[in-house]
């Protein structure tokens, strides 16, 4: 029994009222293959694109507005729900432009589990990519696959900070926890084993024909098209660009470690896998160096600044003015100087910046999320006229666009 | 040439058994559920994970289908946000009876920590709601209870059962 | 008497303010310290009024004129090798100065720079599209008209892009409280059910920490399941966790904690 409301249904997919043989499709916001909420109205002549326009916003939370009521602490889990898929790196992105709002540096042993954790991050991102491409797409077995190795690092990740998803695992001026005794053991054994995993992709994948002709010179974004629509991350990469914010402007331990930044000047859907590929290689690369780098740290996990960040829990506990200065940086909140930072980290989607307006208050005066995967959106725009409707699916798909950080 | 004989009346008894309409009925029904693939946001790769390799959702009989013409479940994950709102009642609409929903995870129970202008606070406030999981996000093992305790559900109601107007409208 | 409350700021304020605290400021060095910023500031000042410069945390920060917005980002790019306009969007003023501060997030991918153009417009007043040279800004101008309500003349789509079209009011403004407006509120339940279901379906629960533990008809506990409105306020049963009902399911294998097998190595 339908129950009547104001919305009526009716054929709201298609619309037959054209005399120019125009067909104007709706896709989305709720489709399976869209990667989230993605709503385009395609004009198609035949079964050929004309005229795309993306319609976000069906995500959007106010995630500015909240970081404008709350205090620097209390937003850092919601910076998880941004791209959720790799939330330390969103952590992360936050974490950074406060500490170099107020001026702070962490302690050796929280910049390698930070890089841990922001690498186990990207080949979570990545491979989550390349199921969700791979499903879209059709290769099933590989949606499988690249799931599984994808459970293991969410054990790694829940292993040091006890959520799968969400984890908020990185704070203000350092990290919560050392790394849990099991950890690097496991990471070793995962990471031994994930060449394999690659090369069993690639074998399913690099000379499939059906992957081929849904890939191979589809989706070609120009040099010029991807700088001017402010592609970042393997969007950029693929079109000939060679920037990687890791190497150009390294933070962290980033430019002690060595990793190559793979560059291909195809532009299309295939080099594009081809580079998510690649990173995930180079990540394991640089993980292997960087728990090499744990040893021998010292067991200091959170930066000395008691004007801003509480100090160790075993201070606190034992500590009179411990307790009370984490009590007014817990209920007031830390308030760094007036001034204003904008920093970029490399996500696993791009540039992930976040601009931050402080006028010396506890609750920030502005905060500007600038997320890659709105402009790999925009960018539809200009790149889907001239394709057709299949090739939708395999553009939106390496594009790698997640929602919650598209309309934030 | 063998010759196969079996005394119905002595090894085991007839291939014959009595039961009600109502519990064939939801029997095929609490373990043939399909739900409908509605990943709003961060739930939703918790939805997909259910589904994947690890925990196996096929397992139950739970299938994700991409049309609501199909489905009979409606898992909503995500956080619900009023631009959305009016989309998730035309899907809702569309599925046919009997229809059964999931709110997975803080944001479609109540809003979760989104607390702003532009999220509807709770998806009951647009469709009615069987089975409300907690969690941000809740863990692949959370959504199959839910799905275990919705089939429980199901095998308690009349299959029959006139389609009495739900809250909402 | 009622707490006075200002209308033209009505985002959340610290409960405790210590009026001799003087906050520090975020060091803000002279553009001639680092040469590449020095020769770019000099050629914009040669063309264009430069109201400020400074540099500040690695970052050049250029204030314009409103007016100038176009030409000097036109010069960015063509002349100054600032290729990419990484972000751009506006800041609300309008309460201590009347003004919308909007900021450009430049990147130069061969000097390995970042600048920040800064300018300020009233509020009824607009500003140049910089679509034409950067189609980045074509989504960033329209999700500033989105959120502030800053009109982008020259644009080709100038509607709203993260609101629904039908939205009223500029989220971001400081005046636009966290939690909506009344015609937020509403919304989606005027929008699917009409106004005249308002009262049916009833305002929203806007407190995240309303609990009630004796409410059974919105909450139930696992372990502690009871039919759908029961009076547990003298206390309720204990009903143990269960996959299937107790007297099991027709045709399916009981589930059996004893029969199944732990996993100990998840790593194969």
């Amino acid at each position: 029994m339908q129950q009547a409301n104001r919305l009526r249904p009716f054929f709201e997919n298609i619309t037959f009222d054209r005399d120019d043989n125009e067909l104007i499709l709706n896709f989305g916001p709720q489709h399976p293959s869209a990667h989230g909420q993605l709503r385009l109205m395609l004009h198609l002549q035949q079964e050929q694109i004309t005229k795309a326009h993306p319609d976000i916003g069906y995500l959007h939370r106010g995630m500015e507005k909240m970081a404008e009521n709350m205090i620097y602490n209390e937003f850092m889990p919601t910076t998880d729900r941004m791209d959720y898929i790799a939330s330390s790196s969103n952590n992360y992105g936050f974490a950074l432009a406060v500490e170099k709002l107020i001026g702070l540096d962490v302690p050796r042993r929280a910049k390698v589990i930070r890089m841990m954790l922001l690498e186990t991050n990207r080949l979570m991102s990545h491979l989550f990519w390349l199921a969700t491409t791979a499903l879209d797409i059709g290769a099933m077995t590989v949606f499988l696959f690249a799931f599984r190795e994808r459970e293991y690092l969410m054990d790694l990740i829940e292993d040091y900070c006890g959520a799968r998803l969400t984890h908020a695992a990185i704070r203000i001026g350092g990290v919560p926890l050392d790394l849990p005794d099991n950890f690097i053991a496991d990471l070793r054994k995962f990471l031994d084993k994930l060449p394999e995993n690659i090369k069993d992709y690639e074998d399913l994948l690099d000379t499939n024909r059906i992957w081929l002709m849904r890939m191979e010179n589809v989706g070609v974004i120009s040099t010029e098209m991807a700088l001017s629509w402010g592609c970042s991350g393997v969007m950029l990469r693929a079109s000939g660009v060679e920037w990687d914010i890791r190497k150009e402007e390294p933070y962290e331990l980033y430019d002690e470690v060595d990793f190559n930044v793979p560059v291909s000047d195809k532009g299309d859907n295939y080099a594009r896998y081809k580079l998510y590929m690649a990173e995930m290689r180079e990540s394991a690369k640089i993980l292997y160096q960087v728990i090499d780098m744990y040893e021998g740290t010292e067991p200091a996990l959170m930066a000395h600044a008691p004007q801003y960040i509480s100090a160790p829990k075993i201070d606190i506990m034992t500590q009179n003015y411990s307790l009370m200065q984490h009590f007014v940086l817990v209920t007031q909140g830390m308030r760094p100087p007036v001034g204003e930072v904008y920093i970029a980290t490399e996500s696993p989607k791009g540039e992930l910046g976040f601009y931050i307006n402080s006028q010396g208050g506890a609750y920030p005066y502005r905060l500007k999320l600038r997320a890659p995967s709105f402009w790999h959106t925009g960018i539809l725009t200009d790149l889907l006229p001239g394709h057709y409707i299949p090739d939708v699916v395999s553009i939106i798909g390496t594009t790698n666009i997640v929602f919650g950080e598209v309309d934030r | 040439m063998a010759q196969h004989q079996v005394n119905y009346l002595k090894d085991g008894g007839l291939p014959v058994a009595l039961t009600t309409i109502d519990k064939v009925v939801n029997w095929g029904r609490s373990n043939s559920i399909w739900a409908l693939t509605y990943g709003l946001a961060c739930c939703g790769i918790e939805m997909m994970a259910s589904g994947a390799s690890r925990y196996d959702f096929d397992r139950f009989g739970t299938i994700f289908r991409a049309s609501p013409r199909q489905a009979e479940l409606m898992v909503v994950a995500g956080t619900l946000t009023k631009k959305h709102a009016e989309f998730i009642r035309r899907l809702y609409d569309q599925m046919t009876e009997p229809k059964w929903v999931i709110s997975m995870g803080s944001c479609a129970n109540t809003g979760g920590m989104f607390n702003t202008y532009a999220t509807v606070q709770g998806v009951d406030r647009v469709i009615p709601v069987d089975l409300y999981l907690p969690g941000c996000a809740p863990r692949p093992e959370t959504l199959q209870y839910a799905v275990l305790l919705l089939q429980q559900k199901i095998r308690k109601e009349s299959a029959s059962r006139a389609q009495k107007p739900k809250r909402l409208m | 008497m009622r707490a006075y409350t200002p209308k033209d700021d009505v985002q959340k304020k610290p409960y405790y303010t210590d009026r001799y605290w003087v906050a520090p400021q975020v060091a803000k060095s002279d553009v001639s310290e680092d040469a590449v910023f020095a020769a770019d500031l000099e050629a914009i000042k040669a063309k264009f009024d430069v109201l400020d410069a400074y540099i500040q945390v690695g970052q050049m920060v250029v204030v314009i004129n409103a007016v100038d917005n176009f030409s000097v980002i036109e010069m960015m790019k063509n002349v100054l090798a600032y290729n990419q306009l990484s972000e751009m969007s506006a800041i609300d003023w309008l309460a201590s100065e009347g003004k919308f501060e909007i900021f450009y997030q430049m990147l130069s991918m061969s000097k390995r720079k970042r600048v920040r153009i800064k300018c300020k417009i009233g509020e009824k007043e607009s500003i140049q599209s910089v679509e034409k040279l950067f189609r980045s800004a074509d989504w960033s101008e329209r999700e500033m008209y989105d959120m502030f309500g800053v009109v982008v003349n020259n644009h080709p789509f100038m509607k709203r892009i993260l609101m629904p079209d039908d939205w009223e009011g500029f989220p971001l403004r400081k005046t636009y409280p966290l939690q909506g407006d009344e015609f937020a509120q509403w919304y989606e339940v005027d929008k699917i059910f009409g106004k005249e279901a308002r009262e049916i379906i009833g305002p929203e629960n806007r407190d995240p920490a309303r609990i009630d533990r004796y409410d059974t008809e919105r909450f139930a506990r696992l372990g502690h399941e009871v039919p759908h409105g029961t009076d547990i306020s003298q206390g309720e049963p204990d009903t143990p966790l269960c996959y299937q009902e107790n007297d099991g399911v027709f045709m399916i294998e009981k589930f059996d904690a004893e029969k199944s097998v732990v996993i100990s190595d998840r790593h194969r």
